[in-house]
């Protein structure tokens, strides 16, 4: 209905690869950009601590491991972990006088170093093979940080983050978390978007797609397994790293769980494999629906709307949670951003029921 | 040496207020100079839309000029242009002009014989073409036409070194002409300068609906004249976004994506070809765009199919909106203001359905839509218009470039087409017949002493067109004064009129009314393959062709129906009382219609004339020998049982 594609032309090669060639879709990319960077004017610091701040943070770390499983086809069950490298690496080399800019990137690389060499396992098995070992990775990573005090500083102990500052900005109130958070994001956000029309996008897709007969068509499979294992360890350790600092503010192990590398998987299926929409859409869901279930079950409760057990309100949300995912997955196998996809088009063939009439 | 009929109508007398210098060319040169990075013309190829500024369009006009000069072409020459619309057709066609060289276009899929008898008649030697297809096609004529010595193509592909003698390819032309450009200083201004206005600038022809095709020189003053004056009334405006699709041998393709692209700086873009004009209409978002009735038609229809499978609330919202707004376009058109709760409904409308219509259809930015050509149905116009664009009716012939008399946008009727443009004149004679005078009338056929004096007289252009003025002083077209016939009691009917009318319904594709020195009229109908089929679709009927779709008793109903409907809106002597429907529809390549779909009755009642006996003689059904041609060439029968409808009282 809004959707105008008529004068919609292109008179050169790098005009018709632009990222938004429909003015409806760069002025709703304009308008959430705006509202994201007014949103510590727009809403309250509960909201903006709780919900907005997390949200961007997970979509960052979602995108990161879309890249891998999305893009590449790399299952990956232990990417808690990787962030965890990133989160501890960064706040050892902050606390040891490192500028944070500079721990943010020692982060990632140690990510990357440590993810692209369990990757390694990937150049010989596949499918439920790698998931048995990035799901070893995840032990392992685990059980080193427990056990190894110079670490975690003990197995029960707490890191608190550093005070630390950001291009000579303090990072100490929640504006300038969520800001360093937004950038890291959107950075993520730009970078996913363009790395899919590069020659490294199309060979990921290419091995996703079938690995050897990628290899015949002169993609090599052994360098771009490794290279989307070492971007996307890179990413999701500068995630861990900006996770602990503007969010958490000091990390124990168990933050990085093998259930939180579960809710990155279910972020990344729930949103849409290999989709930036589906990134966003796939945290917001995650992190957020359970919680605004459980405002409402309470909220429900408390008006008297009706009568259940304590005990019943604590996990009637996570049953409507799951019966949510075990329904979007039933009908559109595709994620969130198939829905959003389903959507625009409705709209964007309107009034007609498909183009091309 | 240009091809003047007579040395008494010497365009230097007859023309005295026209500017030796105001030409095509000086106009080009004009817009390089004034706007070199302008862009002139866009061309879909290889993917992108290839853009050409007005310094490059020139350069190009002028490489191929000097190219030309120098494979033999000069002053007088008449040039043959065939092919689908190319930027690089245009280019030639103007280079051509420049070297005081006539360029005579011709529709793409004229058959050999038509293009013989015009390359016999005009004595042409060269041709300028788009692609194999077309060398092809010439070189199956050059045994019998010898003089044909040079044929230059566009398109290389299929020809590189397997090209015939003769042949070259525009590119290397133009190279050719770019290094002479380079080697001979002053060359340059020399070919700017050359061509008046006195000089031919294309020579258009005749449909042909009657006999062979005649000859029309248009020159440089002609053009520019009907161009000024359609600009002057508003018509066109500087700079437009314009898409050049239609056929290059017809007027108004040179009217619009030559003279007037060039006196106004329009961009002209050329969709890729023919097949994917409809997708590049909806990239290029013209500004100004032409159709003809049928264009406009088919696009309706396009509509009304995607509408009828479309999802539940869209089709809803469709379903309420459209008929509101042609039930307030009809209020309008009778005089009457809308509401201003009508006005903010339509409003609402416009975000909801006609806007995204218009943009679907890629007229979101056309402020100037056309149609011309013949009658438009009511029912299609009424449409376009509620769809918020201001379709207006144009009315002109080929000898008057096609821009005479247009409606203007305050006071649009069903049934006149408008007033004439400054500049032109126009009376109705007291044999009812239209004519016309002014600038862009051309000064005679081309080497056709008869026809000219018999169209011309005293500067009066006779359109051969019936018409009368309407009492608010605009001009209504009835149809052609030739075509005005008599029944055999003297009824006088132009079955033209009662046709058109009947093929506004979308069962029906072309009729023929019958009823010369007859009792009573009939009519020979072509059901509307597309239309008709979907038709019984929805209903379940089975069919396996179009001859036996044609023949089912469902079919004949809804046909009759039609024609009722016409019986009970004309007056009582011009009721069609039978009907056949045809087994095929009428077909160029038999020679019934012609490349623009007219009538050629002589064909239709020779070919048909057992089936016409049959009627008149109250059978109700015929047993129809259909001859048919073959593509190789062979002959072959084909007998068919054709039904006979009757309407009330047919047997009379």
């Amino acid at each position: 209905m809004f959707y105008r594609l008529s004068g919609v032309r292109h008179t050169s090669y790098p005009a018709a690869r632009q990222l938004w060639p429909i003015a409806a879709d760069r002025w709703q990319v304009g308008v959430l950009a705006l509202l994201a960077l007014l949103a510590p004017l727009l809403i309250s610091d509960l909201y903006l601590g709780s919900y907005a701040l997390p949200w961007l943070i997970w979509t960052a770390a979602a995108l990161s491991l879309s890249l891998l499983m999305g893009l590449g086809g790399q299952l990956h069950f232990g990417f808690a972990a990787v962030m965890a490298i990133g989160a501890y690496s960064s706040i050892h080399l902050a606390r040891g006088g490192v500028p944070f800019e500079f721990a943010l990137l020692g982060g990632g690389l140690t990510a990357a170093v440590i993810g692209t060499a369990f990757g390694a396992a990937a150049l010989r098995v596949k499918g439920l093979y790698l998931v048995m070992a990035t799901l070893a990775m995840q032990y392992l990573v685990d059980w080193v940080i427990s056990n190894v005090p110079a670490i975690s500083g003990g197995a029960q102990a707490t890191l608190r983050t550093p005070e630390v500052s950001f291009l000579w900005i303090p990072i100490d109130s929640l504006d300038a978390r969520y800001y360093v958070a937004l950038l890291w994001t959107v950075l993520m956000t730009l970078f996913f978007l363009n790395v899919k029309r590069t020659s490294f996008g199309r060979a990921l897709a290419a091995i996703r797609d079938k690995d050897f007969a990628a290899a015949v068509i002169g993609v090599d499979p052994f360098r771009t397994k490794l290279t989307a294992f070492m971007t996307a360890s890179f990413a999701g350790g500068v995630s861990g790293a900006i996770l602990a600092f503007c969010y958490y503010g000091a990390v124990t192990p168990e933050q990085f769980g093998f259930n939180v590398s579960i809710q990155l998987v279910a972020m990344v299926l729930v949103g849409g494999l290999g989709s930036v929409v589906g990134g966003y859409l796939g945290a917001g869901f995650v992190l957020l629906v359970p919680i605004v279930l459980t405002n409402l079950i309470a909220g429900l409760g408390a008006a008297g709307w009706f009568s259940i057990s304590q005990n019943l309100t604590a996990h009637l949300p996570l049953i409507f949670y799951g019966g949510m995912i075990i329904g979007f997955l039933l009908f559109e196998p595709l994620g969130l951003a198939k829905i959003y996809d389903n959507i625009r088009k409705y709209f964007l063939v309107w009034p007609f029921r498909h183009s091309g009439s | 040496m240009q091809h003047d009929p007579q040395p008494s109508r010497d365009p230097r007398i007859l023309h005295p207020d026209w500017e030796p210098g105001d030409t095509l060319i000086a106009l080009l040169a004009r817009n390089a100079r004034t706007h070199p990075d302008g862009i002139a013309m866009r061309e879909r190829d290889h993917g992108i839309w290839q853009q050409t500024t007005w310094a490059g369009y020139l350069d190009a006009v002028l490489a191929l000029a000097a190219g030309f000069e120098a494979a033999g072409i000069g002053p007088g020459d008449i040039v043959l242009v065939t092919g689908d619309n190319r930027a690089r057709l245009y280019v030639a066609t103007l280079a051509l002009t420049a070297l005081r060289a006539i360029p005579a276009p011709a529709y793409s899929d004229a058959r050999p014989e038509e293009l013989l008898d015009q390359m016999i008649r005009e004595g042409i030697r060269a041709a300028v073409v788009e692609d194999q297809e077309q060398v092809d096609k010439l070189e199956s004529l050059r045994d019998r036409h010898p003089d044909l010595t040079k044929i230059f193509y566009d398109d290389p592909r299929g020809l590189g070194a397997k090209a015939p003698a003769g042949a070259a390819a525009l590119a290397d032309l133009a190279e050719n002409g770019q290094a002479r450009l380079a080697a001979e200083a002053g060359l340059r201004d020399d070919l700017i300068g050359r061509a008046t206005v006195f000089d031919t600038a294309v020579l258009l022809h005749s449909s042909g609906t009657t006999g062979a095709p005649k000859g029309i020189p248009l020159r440089h003053g002609h053009v520019l004249s009907g161009v000024r004056n359609a600009a002057a009334a508003g018509y066109f405006r500087e700079g437009e976004e314009h898409m050049a699709y239609l056929p290059m041998a017809w007027v108004g393709d040179f009217s619009f994506s030559i003279a007037a692209a060039i006196e106004l700086r329009f961009t002209v873009n050329v969709p890729e070809n023919q097949e994917t004009a409809l997708h590049d209409l909806r990239e290029i978002a013209p500004t100004l765009y032409f159709a003809s009735p049928r264009a406009w038609s088919a696009m309706l229809t396009r509509v009304q199919v995607g509408i009828a499978e479309t999802s539940g609330l869209k089709r809803r919202l469709y379903d309420h909106f459209m008929p509101f707004a042609l039930e307030l376009e009809r209020a309008r058109l009778a005089g009457r203001k809308p509401s201003a709760l009508q006005r903010f409904w339509r409003g609402v409308g416009d975000v909801v359905i006609y806007g995204p219509l218009r943009d679907q259809l890629g007229l979101r930015r056309v402020a100037r839509p056309y149609t011309a050509g013949e009658a438009i149905g009511e029912e299609v116009f009424l449409y376009f218009r509620a769809l918020g664009l201001n379709l207006r009716q144009f009315y002109g012939q080929t000898e008057n470039c096609a821009l005479a008399v247009a409606q203007s946008s305050d006071d649009i009727s069903l049934t006149t087409v408008g007033r004439p443009f400054p500049g032109v004149e126009v009376r109705i004679d007291e044999t009812g017949e239209i004519l016309l005078k002014g600038g862009n009338i051309f000064d005679g056929y081309f080497e056709n002493e008869k026809a000219t004096a018999e169209s011309l007289r005293d500067g009066w252009l006779c359109t051969g067109d019936a018409g009368q003025w309407s009492d608010d002083g605009q001009l209504m077209v009835l149809g052609r004064l030739s075509e005005v016939m008599h029944k055999a009691d003297g009824t006088r009917f132009i079955p033209t009129y009662l046709e058109n009318r009947l093929k506004f319904a979308s069962a029906i594709r072309d009729v023929c009314v019958i009823g010369k020195d007859r009792a009573f009229l009939s009519a020979i109908v072509c059901i509307d393959f597309a239309a008709v089929g979907q038709w019984a679709q929805e209903r379940g009927l089975s069919y396996t062709s179009y001859a036996e779709l044609s023949q089912r008793p469902e079919v004949l109903e809804l046909v009759r129906r039609e024609i009722a409907r016409l019986n009970d809106a004309v007056p009582a002597e011009l009721s069609i009382r039978r009907f056949v429907n045809l087994h095929k529809e009428f077909d160029p390549d038999d020679g019934e219609v012609t490349r623009t779909r007219k009538l050629k009755r002589g064909v239709i009642d020779a070919r048909y004339g057992q089936i016409i006996d049959a009627v008149y003689a109250g059978h109700d059904e015929i047993e129809y020998e259909a001859r048919i041609t073959y593509e190789s060439g062979e002959t072959g029968v084909l007998t068919r049982v054709l039904k006979i409808g009757d309407l009330d009282g047919g047997q009379h």
